[in-house]
Formats: C-alpha cells, sequence, structure tokens
C-alpha cells in the first residue's frame, strides 16, 4: 500500500524508521535531474557564447563570477515561485516535490560564484580573503558605495545551510518545526541578494533595462506569494462557522466533497481536512508532518491520505502513517447527518482512532 | 482534479495531463531564460583591451628609479605598446618595493642603475607593468650603467582633478573590470598591499583618460589615507610633475573631496 517517499539528496532514506540512504531514485526524480542539469549547462552555455560573441574581451574569471551568478539567481527565481505556483494550480506540483534538487544545484552554483570572487577580489592580499570581505569596503554610509559582498557572504551562508540540512535526516532530527523556520530563512537570503546585486553589479553595469529585469523578477515573486496567500486567505475566511451547543459545527453538504478528496476548514484556529472515501467520512489535522503540506489538497491513494506535496501517506481514521512509519495527525469526530457534513473542532489526540462517519444512501 | 491527475512524485509515472504541461512549461521558461540572458550579455558594458602576459615572462632592461614607486626606465625590451618605463609591481595585491628591497639586499643599492628584471608584462592605454613574483626569479642582471638623478619641475603646478583611485596592476590588464563598485574591494586590498595608487581622470577634450601616480608631498606613500576613497569619484587639489611617461600628483590626504559623480 505505503510507497518509498523520496526523502533527500544527500542520503535519502525515510523519515519514520527505515534506513537513510542516497536518493531514492525513480524515473520522474531522474527526468527532473536531467531536466535540470540541462537547463542549468544551458543558461551557462548561452551566457558563454554570447558574452564570447559580443563581449570577446572578457577575463575567464569574469565570465565563471558572471555566469555563476546569472544561474544562480535564476534559479533562486525559480525556486520561490515554485511554491505560490503549486498552491495556485496543482500542475506545478511535480516542480514542487524536486525542489530540493534545484537548491542544492542553485547553492553549489552560487558557492562556486563566492568562492570565485572571494579568490578574484580578496585573495593573495595582505589579510586573510574573509577579513578582507568584512574590512576592505567600509563604507556603509553610502547606498551606492556599500559593501555588497557581506550581503553575499551572508545569503551564501544561509544557503549553504538550507542545503546542508536539506535531507529529510535533518527535518527528522531538528523537528519540523525548526526545520521550516530554517528554510524559510530563504527570504531572507533573497532579500540580501536582491540587496547584493542592488548595490554591487548595478553599480557598475548600471543600464536600466537590469533595474527594468531585477524589479521585475522581484514582483514576480512576491506578486505569486502575495495572489497564493490571498486566495488562502480567502478561502479560510469566506466561510463562517458556527458551533451548536455539543460543540458540532456544520460545515458542508456531503456532495460538496468529491470522492477521495477533502473539504478544508478553518474553525477555532483549527485547520481540519474532512476527507469522503469509500461511504466514508473522516477528518484529520490539515497540516503534513513532514514539511507542513496540506493534506486537504492531497488524495485518498490505496486507502491512504497522500500529501500533495511529497506523497506521504496517512490513514484518515486514525491520522496514522502505515508501519513501518510512525508519524500521527490530530483526528476530529464527524457525523453525517441527512446530507450535512459535521465536525467536532476539538483535535483527538495524535493517532486517535475515530470511527468514520458513514454516508447516508439516498 | 479527477483521481488519475493526481500527481505522487515517488511513482515512477506522472499523470499524462501534467506531463504534458510540464513540457510546454520547460519550453516557455527555457526560451525566457535564453532571452534573458542575451539581453543581459548585450546591454553590459565593454571590456577595454589591457592586456596581461599570464603564464609568459619578459625581461626589461632599464634604469632602475625607486621614488616614488619602483619602475624601470626602459633601455631594451621588446614590449608590445610604445612605453618610455615600466611601473613595477610585486605578485598577488602587493606592490614591488618589498621584493626591490630584498633584491638591494643581495645585489646592493640599485637606485639609477641600469639592471634586466623578468616578470609578467601588463599594459594597456600607453601604460606598462612588470609583475615580478619574488626576488630570486625576477633579478636577472646590473649591467654596470647609471644615470643621472631625475630633476622634476614642479613650480606653477598646482591643481585639481577629479577622478577614480585605482590599482593599476587590476587595471591595466589584470581584472576585467579593474575599476568601479565591482572591483572597489580587490582595489583597496591592493592599495593596502603597496601597489601604486593610480588617479584615472577622464580628458573629455579628447575623450581619453588620463593616469597620475599619486602619492604624499615628496614622494611619501599616502595609500592607506586614500583607502576610503578607492573606487569612488574624488576630487585631488596638489601639484603635479612629469616623471617618464607618468604624471606624478603629490596632495595632501588631508585635503580630499568626495565628488557626486558616476563613475564611467
Amino acid at each position: 500500500m505505503l510507497k518509498f517517499a523520496d526523502y533527500g539528496i544527500f542520503s535519502g532514506g525515510d523519515l519514520m524508521g527505515v534506513k537513510y540512504e542516497a536518493v531514492l531514485w525513480n524515473r520522474q526524480k531522474k527526468s527532473y535531474d536531467i531536466i535540470l542539469w540541462g537547463m542549468i549547462v544551458g543558461i551557462l552555455l548561452v551566457f558563454v557564447v554570447s558574452q564570447f560573441l559580443m563581449h570577446p574581451l572578457i577575463t575567464l574569471e569574469t565570465l565563471i563570477i558572471r555566469a555563476t551568478a546569472l544561474t544562480a539567481f535564476v534559479l533562486l527565481h525559480l525556486i520561490l515561485m515554485i511554491g505560490p505556483l503549486a498552491r495556485l494550480d496543482h500542475r506545478f506540483l511535480p516542480l514542487l516535490y524536486n525542489r530540493r534538487h534545484l537548491g542544492v544545484s542553485m547553492f553549489l552554483i552560487a558557492l562556486v560564484h563566492g568562492a570565485f570572487s572571494i579568490i578574484q577580489f580578496h585573495a593573495l592580499g595582505d589579510v586573510n580573503p574573509i577579513v578582507s570581505v568584512f574590512t576592505s569596503n567600509q563604507n556603509y554610509q553610502a547606498i551606492s558605495e556599500f559593501p555588497f559582498q557581506i550581503l553575499g557572504f551572508f545569503a551564501l551562508i544561509i544557503l549553504f545551510l538550507m542545503a546542508a540540512t536539506s535531507h529529510d535526516f535533518w527535518l527528522k532530527n531538528l523537528s519540523p518545526k525548526i526545520w521550516k523556520t530554517l528554510h524559510i530563512s530563504v527570504y531572507l537570503a533573497y532579500a540580501l541578494l536582491i540587496a547584493h546585486v542592488a548595490t554591487g553589479a548595478l553599480q557598475y553595469e548600471n543600464h536600466p533595462a537590469y533595474w527594468a529585469i531585477l524589479i521585475l523578477g522581484f514582483a514576480s515573486v512576491t506578486g505569486l506569494h502575495f495572489t497564493a496567500g490571498f486566495n488562502d486567505y480567502k478561502r479560510l475566511t469566506k466561510e463562517k462557522y458556527a458551533a451548536l451547543e455539543d460543540g458540532f459545527v456544520e460545515v458542508c453538504t456531503i456532495n460538496e466533497i468529491q470522492d477521495d478528496c477533502a473539504k478544508t476548514v478553518f474553525i477555532n484556529g483549527e485547520n481540519i481536512a474532512i476527507f469522503k472515501y469509500d461511504g466514508n467520512v473522516s477528518a484529520v489535522h490539515n497540516v503534513c508532518k513532514h514539511q507542513m503540506g496540506p493534506l486537504g489538497e492531497g488524495k485518498i491513494v490505496d486507502g491512504c491520505i497522500t500529501c500533495p506535496w511529497h506523497g506521504y501517506q496517512y490513514l484518515p481514521q486514525n491520522g496514522q502513517a502505515p508501519a513501518p512509519f510512525t508519524e500521527t495527525l490530530h483526528t476530529y469526530i464527524v457525523k453525517v447527518i441527512g446530507s450535512k457534513v459535521w465536525v467536532h473542532p476539538t483535535p483527538k489526540p495524535e493517532g486517535t482512532f475515530i470511527e468514520p462517519a458513514k454516508v447516508e444512501q439516498t | 482534479m479527477s483521481k488519475k491527475d493526481f500527481y505522487i512524485g515517488w511513482q515512477d509515472e506522472m499523470p499524462e495531463s501534467t506531463a504534458k504541461f510540464l513540457k510546454k512549461l520547460v519550453t516557455i521558461v527555457g526560451v525566457l531564460v535564453v532571452g534573458l540572458v542575451i539581453v543581459i550579455v548585450t546591454f553590459q558594458r565593454s571590456f577595454n583591451d589591457h592586456v596581461f602576459e599570464f603564464g609568459s615572462q619578459t625581461e626589461v632592461t632599464g634604469v632602475y628609479i625607486a621614488e616614488p614607486y619602483p619602475m624601470l626606465q626602459i633601455t631594451h625590451a621588446n614590449l608590445a605598446i610604445d612605453a618610455e618605463s615600466v611601473l613595477l609591481v610585486g605578485f598577488g595585491k602587493f606592490g614591488a618595493s618589498e621584493i626591490m628591497n630584498e633584491i638591494e639586499a643581495e645585489n646592493g643599492i640599485l637606485d639609477l642603475q641600469e639592471i634586466t628584471l623578468k616578470g609578467t608584462l601588463i599594459y594597456g592605454d600607453g601604460v606598462a607593468l612588470l609583475e615580478l613574483t619574488d626576488q630570486g626569479d625576477s633579478f636577472v642582471r646590473k649591467s654596470g650603467n647609471f644615470r643621472q638623478p631625475l630633476v622634476h619641475d614642479k613650480s606653477n603646478s598646482r591643481i585639481s582633478l577629479t577622478g577614480e583611485i585605482l590599482d593599476p596592476k587590476c587595471y591595466f590588464g589584470v581584472m576585467k573590470p579593474g575599476e568601479g563598485k565591482i572591483h572597489k574591494s580587490c582595489a583597496i586590498r591592493c592599495l593596502s598591499g603597496g601597489m601604486p595608487p593610480v588617479l584615472r581622470v577622464w580628458d573629455s577634450s579628447s575623450n581619453t583618460y588620463n593616469y597620475y601616480l599619486l602619492s604624499g608631498k615628496n614622494g611619501v606613500e599616502i595609500n592607506s589615507e586614500l583607502l576610503p576613497f578607492v573606487g569612488e569619484m574624488i576630487t585631488f587639489e596638489g601639484v603635479v610633475y612629469t616623471q617618464l611617461n607618468w604624471n606624478v600628483l603629490e596632495i595632501d590626504p588631508k585635503k580630499i573631496t568626495r565628488t557626486l559623480a558616476n563613475n564611467e
């Protein structure tokens, strides 16, 4: 019933007790990486060829620094757009599933840029190159003269921490909450890199087209996040629920829930996914234990709630991941009266079995 | 979304509709990214034609002049450009003073003597430099010839100039670009290591750059005082004189003015 999901690229394995291994390759994952690295090589090649055609006097060092900077920055934009795009349209989910491959690839390219830049501009001098990054330019007063390398340095540290902990071994050992918090710092890294480019390269390469591209990229990333967030906000606030005396809340009619799918509701701070399957209705907490994915946007596959983000699975009756996995979700009491579905928004302890409500046949 | 359209990453196959969508998406993103790269390269500033003969060693014979910065007045050399002198610089981000001191410690005082040095040539815009790697490899011989001290006429030569402080090694060939904000930290590192500071000034009447070696009064090194101003447009007031093919500007580092202008 339960398939092994991909749990990472450094040592693979799974979150819930089965041994960690290197990447658990499958056909989709191989295709993803082939296309990803085909694209990376393609960007680098187009950049190198067009440089030699238009600017043949460029030095090899500058070529490497600029090619890797551009490639990594483009990939970072794509990475940041995937999340909201997948929220807006489920057809983007395959990009989300393997996003860590994209992230680690982007970090490696950014590392080449950072290392080459430090060697080029700070090595073979009278102080340690890392010390030089922080001490060479100390003009913090003027934005145009700001020591932009420091911004890139800290962004690279964040990207390193994310790449190094991208595997589910770290997700498990750091706890999903800490892991997620660490990985949300990609937005801090992005902000630092926008400032790094604006106060660095664009102070020299100051053609208006570069500013337009930078602003367009930033607007695309932020615009998609606001759109996805606004959609979620509208969905969560559109429906008002009032509890009856016994604590149950009427949430929808049974026909509003498609077979093997869920309706998600937000009541008294509880994020609940109510699934209809095989004539039964069960409710669980709507947040996957893996990376906090929206379970209610998943489906029942082989009798299990299957997370749309990474395919993690849980039994709908008790919120437990099938053996050998040990993840558990809060469950909620549901009842179906006539065509109406009612839920009690008080969570039961994680993994508590609750008899599914039966859909009344009409 | 029908059940058959539901994507699960750990399965070998993805739904056909998803695969079709992704093919289109990858094609569109690919075209957009290629277009983006070409636009970015198109609007890039062009690079100068300065040369760093990396990996190639050249012998240059000339009269060694130690002040204000080590240079050779060329007497015998086969250079690609017509230059009266080569400014000497050290390996990495260092000036040549230390290496020349080591050479003099072994071979006696060399100031104003004709010597032959071996190093890597750097040249562009009428200026030539020689990078010395270390004293053992760089010093070839001294001929025994010498010249009289240079005489500098500093009368009526007080001027005001606005330009960017550069390190000549990077600017004249080692790095492209070797100027402006991107290169600022490197130039600071180079000047901190004793590289001769050069002021680049745009001459709008001839549409060319003029270059000035910067020093304190009577050739005193002022690199550390210049570090906060490297890579920016700065106005200097000082006394200018000519030494071989170089202009030398003697300034008081306490009277430097920042200028609001582009680093062109």
